[in-house]
């Protein structure tokens, strides 16, 4: 939805007259565009677009504590069985082979294949695994509210392992290597695969209900109470 | 009429989201978001600089990626090692035309098409090109959101190496393109990241 009047929330672009020492959190900057925003009131469950670049300045501002600590506790749960578990099974004049996502790392590792197993290993196994499990801290943390000193340092991580875990990907590279091996042989999809999609619901869910905004604001609200 | 936050003395705090105050130019001290102390700036440090390196260092990774073998399918002790290219026309040819697409995509039309619109950006930011900045951010979008899907290939090979291992049967075996290309793939996602949109739009306000 983009913002505007005619959805009844005030936003206008105006010079300003007053400040205070940090800038008040109605005020946003665009991401994309740099464009100065007045947001006053955001419906909840409504987003709000920049007027001139289309950018995501305000996301919804409902979290759902619940559907995110859930996610990330599947996910975790499931997480040892997808990559250790295997992922296709391929058999060919009586000889079977298969795969997990640790041994398709260890495997390009002995082909001394080193730096391009350490990528496989960070986007499929260590950035999933630390995206998980830094959203079930902070979702734990949030709902008692007992916010630790370095819960900065924890949302950083938490967006960095969010750009490199690429399970997605990996699901569509299982697709096209079973294909391309249907002709030599019979493959099976093993149990890590269903494990796998399981981890992956959990990772979308834990995106989707994830506000990191609301995360940074209750950190605020913190630092402010430590310092009176 | 439009305000930048630049131009009223704020700018975004590039990991939280934080709008800062910030300090006179004159200044000294480097600006710190008082929400997760970071350094902030006004715009990604040396944004072009970044951009411009690790775009060339991809082009040219883009060269080993695509002439060298990549996979390497023995089975029954014959088999040729194939390219990227080859391996895609392998795959239309034997009837999978639906996965060739796929493959040629994420493994050849993907990095090109980003590494394209990266120099595009840079020139319209360098040269200052009057270009329409709604459709250069849309492209600056759909680089950052197709940028991962180019490690499918290298998730396809750690598959297939693994799985078809079987002696003299069958053998497959990665070859030298598959760094040069995991070096393509994050080389663009580096340089894509390190590219400040805003650069465009300040073109608006000179």
């Amino acid at each position: 939805m983009p913002c505007g009047a005619a959805e009844g929330i005030l936003l206008y672009n105006n010079p300003m007259t007053e400040y205070s020492t940090f800038a008040r959190d109605s005020l946003l900057a665009c991401p994309d565009c740099d464009l100065l925003l007045q947001v006053d009131s955001v419906p909840a469950g409504s987003e709000c677009h920049c007027p001139r670049c289309d950018a995501l300045v305000h996301g919804e501002n409902t979290y759902r504590n619940d559907v995110h600590l859930a996610a990330a506790i599947s996910g975790l749960l499931l997480f040892i069985p997808a990559v250790t578990a295997p992922v296709l099974k391929f058999t060919m004049v009586g000889q079977w082979g298969s795969n997990s996502l640790l041994s398709g790392v260890w495997r390009l590792w002995t082909e001394s294949e080193q730096l391009l197993a350490l990528l496989v290993l960070l986007c499929s196994v260590l950035a999933p695994f630390f995206h998980l499990l830094l959203s079930f801290g902070i979702a734990l943390v949030l709902r008692f509210s007992r916010l630790p000193k370095t819960f900065p340092d924890w949302l950083k991580w938490h967006h960095w392992m969010q750009g490199w875990s690429m399970l997605e990907v990996y699901a569509m590279g299982i697709i096209v290597a079973y294909v391309k091996m249907l002709d030599d042989g019979d493959v099976f999809v093993g149990n890590g695969t269903y494990c796998l999609i399981g981890v992956l619901l959990s990772l979308i869910l834990c995106n989707q209900f994830f506000r990191e905004e609301f995360a940074w604001q209750r950190w605020e609200q913190r630092q402010q109470e430590l310092q009176t | 009429m439009t305000v930048t936050a630049r131009q009223q003395g704020l700018a975004r705090c590039l990991s939280c989201g934080k709008l800062c105050r910030m300090p006179e130019p004159q200044a000294k001290h480097r600006a710190h978001c008082p929400r997760c102390n970071r350094a902030v700036s006004y715009r990604q440090n040396a944004s072009l600089t970044y951009s411009w390196a690790l775009t060339i260092a991809a082009i040219a990774l883009l060269v080993p990626a695509n002439m060298l073998p990549i996979l390497t399918v023995v089975s029954f002790g014959q088999g040729d090692p194939d390219t990227i290219m080859s391996g895609v026309i392998k795959l239309w040819e034997s009837q999978l035309q639906a996965i060739a697409a796929v493959v040629f995509i994420a493994s050849v039309a993907v990095p090109v098409a980003k590494l394209v619109v990266m120099l595009l950006l840079m020139v319209v930011v360098q040269f200052k090109l009057p270009l329409s900045k709604q459709q250069c951010t849309l492209l600056y979008r759909f680089i950052h959101f197709i940028g991962r899907w180019s490690m499918l290939d290298l998730f396809m090979i750690s598959i297939l190496v693994t799985v078809v291992h079987m002696g003299n049967i069958a053998n497959v075996e990665s070859g030298p393109a598959a760094l040069a290309f995991g070096a393509v793939v994050v080389l663009t996602m580096l340089a894509a990241d390190y590219f400040d949109p805003r650069l465009l739009w300040d073109l608006e306000h000179e």
